[in-house]
């Protein structure tokens, strides 16, 4: 089990109280209506699924109840760091330099 | 029968005898024995039989990893536990064990005769020998394999014991309790940190245990130990946990452990659990589970008899058993010897140490010298002979990699020693690399991924001193990196007994290699040559060869056989060890029970179960019940005589003509508040809100951004500002959440906010022709009449004198009101109702008629009548789309090519041909039901019951292209191989024009 | 409802008398309106709780606050806020009926949770409450003081986690 660091608890607590809310940084269209079929299937369902570090979304939902961001690695499971929804993508050059 | 216990020696109490029972007979031994230690005692070696060969076999360890000594425990009625490693369980007043895979006897077994039968259960004999005739399969070779498969027998009766479960956090987790553990614990411990140190054996200590002679600190090894377990558990920050486990290392240094409890008393405490499974954080980890012996491989190993070195040690020192009178002892490391000089100072006859080795330190063979062992160097083993007992072992000479001539030694014990393999399962769950030590021969940890330190034989180091002292720098080590400060202490260690040793292959021999029952896996029965016969069949990765000659893959995960099985493997390969890989260590460590990892789930805990505030009247009038998402809910009322038809159709029938009442609660409410509220409802229903007033309410309609329907449910608007939302029973928590991720990730500008209020509130529905006669001289707040309370209002007033919010609707096609009151009223608002109806001949229903009565009108059931794929034209509601909504969530989806394609499942109503015929949920359904097999399905059934208020059966499905089948006839194969007619209508099957909505 | 308090010498476990209980949203701007109609700071951390005058405040989120008052006062208080809501947008949502309260006191009461609490319960300072699981169940778990907490659990849940207290208490009290 896992120790999720929810930022806005800014507090390391069990996994058990988060739930994960896939890929990040997919935003919906500001007018659907715009999109071919093409970009709106790409919307709903094309997702990068790497190996390696994913900007993940999820939920302190037996907590706090915010969504928030993660950077996780998906071989190791590590999260890198986690962050408020709406703030971009941290730079992980900058992260693991910091480490 | 021969006393094997040498007076004086051993930790266990002879002032407390205890007696047992092994395969029936009565056996004596101390409190503080294993059953292994106790039968070895009374000179029993024998304790089972090998899985595939059913050869006779001895107890070969004195520890958790005991391959050999499996054993059926009973603990009373229900309490059979099969395979409990004989060396593991304690002995107590009245337990009864037994043998396993033996018939009619252990000594006497008929499937002995699978020893002679070698070739049929070689290596890759299941993928061989079950190909062919394919039409074999069902019927002769999947009941033979599962017959012959399995160990022990499986417990038929419940579990009655109750397990437990607990949380622990603490700075520095221990696991191991030998000198490197203990040195660990003080220096964590004095310095304040919280420890917790944990063991799988009975009584804290380790190798200490068996190695009494050291002295530390200028004490004897056993008074040392006391004094440190003293001073331990004496401090507050300290846990000390004896027959505790640590099964699994997972993420974030949290480590699943196992404690047993109960299973070494004879008079358990009532209430008292089991076991307790621990999920422990641990700001450090150290490991320092020690190191676990290797097997010598040669022909004939497995003979009761046969057995670790380090094992008679252990018999000897911790429980004052000798395991024969007559050893010898055959190694390649310098700790065996140790064993042969503390037996021969007990008083057994050692024949001989052979030792595969010629370079023998002379400090060891002045020691055998003057205890008159004779001492073999430079010898291999080549069999032994006996059949239940080991007799003898026939030594040879190894000259320039020639095997001379045999000799052969009359013994009563083999104590073999091939080396030491450090214990790192618990490393390996971490995924922390492994990295081969060519010195030592020996996998050693490399690189980390946790707050976690080994230490001691762990990592290859060996004797006491060098325990103490890495551990006590573990410890220091941990508390640094916890940001604390500590010094390692030291420990004076005077006749501490270091060695080396070597680690081999299968030893050589002067007779054919192919004919050598040479042992690897001792449960999974694996020799060396099925290692060798895998790589010369195509294996070239461990992985493979593990997996085809099973090595390994028994319940001790390999812990005596993985090393030798690579050893050999690697050699066959003409490769390296580290360039052959090693295969990877899963939890648990040992076997756990299913009842330590259920922990208090099980029986009417198993799973959460929600009841509604009415729940208990339910149950009180004879209600039967079915569970709905995480809820029971009342199915039907029975009465008297009555089955679940006949109830049902009285039920429907009651409401139908005059009054039915049912539990609603379970429906999820959502408060959507605030002054974007209508913006929000917009957004995320596709049915237009703006123009509903306060007061008002409507059917809304919730897609996912794929078109598809998500959920249902009558929305009420109370405010301008505040919207009543009800749910699907089972959605209330998936609606939810989706509405709280667009509001928080898409839509953070509106000013809305969501409270879910499912349980705020008791809601009870009243349908039929009396429910405005029942309910309105019930309310105070509002005029109760149609045209001040149409269809599809909501009022908030009291009810029976409670606050209520009470909605106009109806799910049965009758006039129907909705009663929300607050939840702790509910029960008192149901009786008082009951009360009032009964000029109306009230009616309790259930789930099924309210199923019967919405199927009636073709209402339908989000999850049974939509499975993820309809869309709302897909199910005939596409009326509840705002089309002129600019945009709602799915609303993009609607257009999506497929979505707007010919040939779509739709739902329709289905009217069989035989009225009488109710088709079975799930049916699959087809245009010609003579078409051959496989047929192509065109849709399925989701709805079907028997109408009482039609006389007839009604069905809903969704059919392909349903829409333009109106009037055809369809058909639905059945289980018997016939089929049953039925025609496609629409869903509406009773009251199409609504009228009995409108009942004045 | 006063159930009969369960207790051995080092825990008890009672269900707590209802109350008057709130959940409020509303957006940090407008925080001091909101203290001004309950009558007390609200606290403004994710945990942190303030109690004056017999009423009580928890943050539960950065938006959501659990309000505990006598049950006398709940009317006046939804009508206060309610004077409040042009002024200051937010939702005032009464659950008094929602939940059920337990309370579990005692020496051991912090040992005691760890059947079931997955948090490190010797980092929750006395004062502050937050939302997290119990068992299987979502619950808010209120410290009172080293040893007297209080467990708010939806009603459907409170059979379950009821039971499960009353296992655990007779374990604790077998001392295996």
């Amino acid at each position: 089990m896992l120790l999720i660091n929810c930022p806005y608890c800014d507090d390391a607590l069990p996994e058990l109280e988060f739930a994960y809310a896939g890929e990040a940084h997919i935003a919906r269209p500001a007018d659907p209506s715009k999109l071919s079929d093409e970009e709106w299937r790409d919307f709903l369902f094309i997702r990068s699924n790497p190996r390696g570090l994913h900007a993940e979304r999820w939920r302190h939902i037996h907590g706090c109840g915010r969504f928030f961001n993660a950077l996780r690695d998906t071989v190791s499971d590590r999260f890198l760091t986690t962050y408020p929804a709406g703030q971009p993508r941290p730079d992980v050059t900058k992260l693991e330099a910091a480490e | 029968m021969n006393d094997y216990r040498i007076k004086g020696r051993g930790r266990v109490n002879p002032n407390r005898p205890v007696r047992f029972t092994f395969d029936g007979k009565t056996f004596s031994g101390f409190e503080g024995d294993t059953v292994a230690s106790a039968l070895l005692a009374n000179g029993e070696h024998l304790m089972g039989r090998g899985f595939k060969y059913h050869r006779p076999r001895g107890v070969v360890t004195a520890g958790s990893e005991e391959p050999n000594a499996l054993i059926g425990t009973s603990r009373g009625p229900g309490r059979f536990e099969p395979n409990t490693r004989a060396t593991m369980q304690e002995i107590y007043s009245g337990l009864t064990t037994e043998s396993q895979n033996k018939w009619p006897s252990l000594k006497f077994d008929l499937g002995a005769i699978n020893d002679r039968l070698y070739m049929l259960f070689s290596a890759g004999f299941y993928y061989k020998t079950f190909m062919w005739p394919k039409s074999f399969w069902d019927k002769v070779y999947e009941p033979f394999i599962r017959r012959a498969a399995g160990l022990g027998r499986s417990p038929t009766e419940l579990d009655p014991d109750h397990y437990a479960s607990r949380y622990l956090h603490c700075d520095v987790l221990i696991v191991g309790s030998g000198p490197a553990g203990l040195a660990a614990a003080l220096t964590a411990a004095r310095s304040g940190a919280s420890v917790t140190v944990v063991d799988e054996q009975a009584e804290m200590g380790g190798t200490l245990l068996s190695e009494p002679s050291p002295m530390i600190e200028g004490q004897p090894a056993w008074d040392w130990l006391a004094t440190t377990l003293a001073e331990l558990a004496g401090m507050p920050n300290v846990r000390l946990m004896h027959r505790t486990t640590a099964i699994g290392y997972y993420h974030q240094n949290m480590v699943g452990l196992c404690q047993k409890l109960t299973d070494h008393l004879s008079d358990v405490p009532a209430d008292a659990p089991r076991e307790r499974l621990w999920r422990v954080r641990a700001g450090q980890v150290i490991l320092a589970q020690g190191a676990i012996e290797r097997p010598m491989v040669f022909d004939g190993n497995d003979r009761p008899g046969v057995m670790m070195a380090g094992a008679a040690q252990t018999f000897l020192h911790r429980f004052g058993v000798k395991v024969g009178n007559r050893p010898v002892i055959l190694t390649s490391h310098d700790s065996a010897w140790h064993t042969a000089f503390d037996l021969a100072d007990a008083g057994c006859k050692v024949a001989a140490i052979v030792d595969t080795r010629t370079d023998i330190a002379p400090a060891l063979m002045q020691a055998a010298m003057s205890r008159q062992i004779e001492v073999l160097t430079g010898h291999t083993a080549t069999a032994t002979g006996g059949r239940l007992r080991v007799k003898s072992i026939r030594v040879n000479p190894v000259r320039g990699g020639t095997v001379g001539a045999a000799r052969t030694i009359a013994c009563d014990a083999v104590l073999m020693c091939g080396g030491w393999t450090p214990s790192l399962h618990l490393f390996s769950h971490t995924k922390g690399s492994l990295d081969w030590d060519a010195k030592a021969k020996a996998y050693l940890p490399g690189h980390k991924t946790e707050a976690v330190h080994i230490a001691g034989a762990g990592r290859g180091l060996w004797g006491i001193a060098a325990a103490l002292e890495d551990g006590a720098k573990a410890g220091a080590d941990a508390l640094r990196d916890l940001g604390r400060k500590a010094g390692a202490a030291t420990y004076a260690v005077t006749g501490d007994r270091t060695g080396t040793g070597i680690t081999q292959k299968e030893l050589p021999t002067d007779r054919s290699p192919g004919s050598a029952k040479a042992f690897i896996d001792f449960q999974n029965d694996v020799t060396a040559k099925d290692i060798r016969l895998a790589v010369r069949e195509g294996m070239r990765s461990i992985e493979h060869v593990k997996r085809y000659t099973t090595n390994g893959m028994a319940t001790d995960q390999g812990k005596l056989s993985n090393m030798n099985g690579l050893t050999i493997a690697s050699d066959a390969l003409g490769k390296d060890i580290p360039q052959v890989g090693l295969t990877t260590f899963r939890p648990p460590y040992t076997p756990t029970t299913f009842g330590a990892l259920a922990g208090y789930h099980k029986g009417s805990h198993f799973e959460v179960t929600r009841k509604t505030p009415i729940d208990s009247w339910a149950a009180e009038n004879g209600a039967a019940f079915e569970p709905v998402a995480l809820w029971r809910r009342a199915w039907y009322f029975p009465k008297a005589g009555e089955d679940m038809h006949a109830a049902v159709n009285r039920e429907c029938r009651a409401t139908r003509q005059s009054l039915g009442i049912f539990d609603a609660s379970t429906l999820g409410k959502i408060e959507v508040s605030g002054p974007d509220a209508v913006e929000f409802m917009n957004r995320m229903y596709t049915n237009p809100w703006a123009k509903l007033a306060p007061g008002k309410c409507r059917y809304g309609l919730l897609l996912g951004e794929d078109g598809f329907i998500r959920d249902d449910g009558v929305i009420g608007r109370m405010r301008d500002d505040l919207f009543h939302v009800t749910t699907t029973t089972g959605g209330a928590a998936r609606v939810l959440n989706m509405m709280e991720d667009y509001l928080q990730t898409e839509w953070p500008e509106l000013q809305v906010w969501l409270t879910s209020t499912t349980e705020e509130w008791a809601t009870i529905a009243i349908n039929g022709p009396n429910a405005r006669k029942l309910l309105a001289p019930l309310v105070e707040g509002q005029d109760m009449s149609d045209a001040a309370f149409p269809h599809m209002s909501v009022a908030e007033c009291t009810v029976a004198g409670f606050p209520s919010r009470l909605f106009r609707i109806s799910f049965t096609g009758e006039l129907g009101f909705e009663v929300n009151v607050p939840a702790r009223h509910g029960r008192a608002l149901w009786e008082k109702l009951m009360a009032a109806g009964k000029p109306y001949d009230i009616c309790p229903y259930g789930t099924e008629t309210m199923h019967v009565l919405r199927a009636e009108k073709g209402y339908i059931i989000i999850g049974q009548d939509t499975d993820g794929t309809v869309t709302p034209e897909d199910a005939g509601i596409g009326w509840a789309i705002g089309k002129a909504k600019p945009d709602f969530v799915g609303k993009r989806s609607l257009a999506r090519p497929d979505i707007v394609a010919k040939g779509r499942k739709q739902l329709v109503g289905l009217l069989t041909e035989n009225p009488k015929t109710v088709l079975v949920e799930g049916a699959q359904i087809v245009l010609d039901p003579k078409q051959s097999k496989p047929m192509r399905m065109i849709g399925h059934v989701t709805s079907s019951y028997w109408s009482e208020a039609l006389g007839r059966s009604i069905a809903m499905a969704v059919v392909e292209g349903g829409f333009d089948r109106m009037g055809d006839t369809l058909h639905i194969p059945t289980a018997d191989g016939g089929s049953q007619a039925a025609k496609v209508t629409g869903c509406v099957f009773y009251d199409p024009e609504g009228d009995r909505l409108k009942v004045e | 409802m006063n159930a009969p308090v369960k207790s051995f010498a080092n825990v008890s476990i009672a269900v707590l008398p209802p109350v008057a209980r709130l959940n409020l949203r509303i957006a940090p701007a407008n925080l001091a309106a909101a203290s001004a109609a309950f009558g007390l700071p609200l606290p403004t951390k994710i945990g942190q709780g303030v109690v004056k005058n017999g009423h009580a405040a928890w943050c539960l989120g950065p938006d959501e606050w659990l309000l505990h008052a006598p049950e006398a006062e709940q009317a006046a208080i939804v009508a206060d806020f309610a004077k409040a809501r042009t002024k200051a947008p937010h939702s005032l949502t009464v659950i008094s009926d929602r939940e059920f309260t337990i309370a579990i006191t005692g020496p051991r009461a912090q040992e005691f949770l760890t059947v079931a609490c997955p948090l490190d319960l010797s980092r929750m300072a006395p004062g502050t409450a937050k939302r997290t699981l119990f068992d299987s169940a979502q619950v808010v778990l209120i410290r009172d003081a080293d040893d007297a907490f209080r467990i708010e659990v939806w009603r459907s849940f409170f059979p379950h986690v009821s039971e499960l207290l009353d296992i655990a208490l007779r374990e604790f009290a077998c001392g295996l």
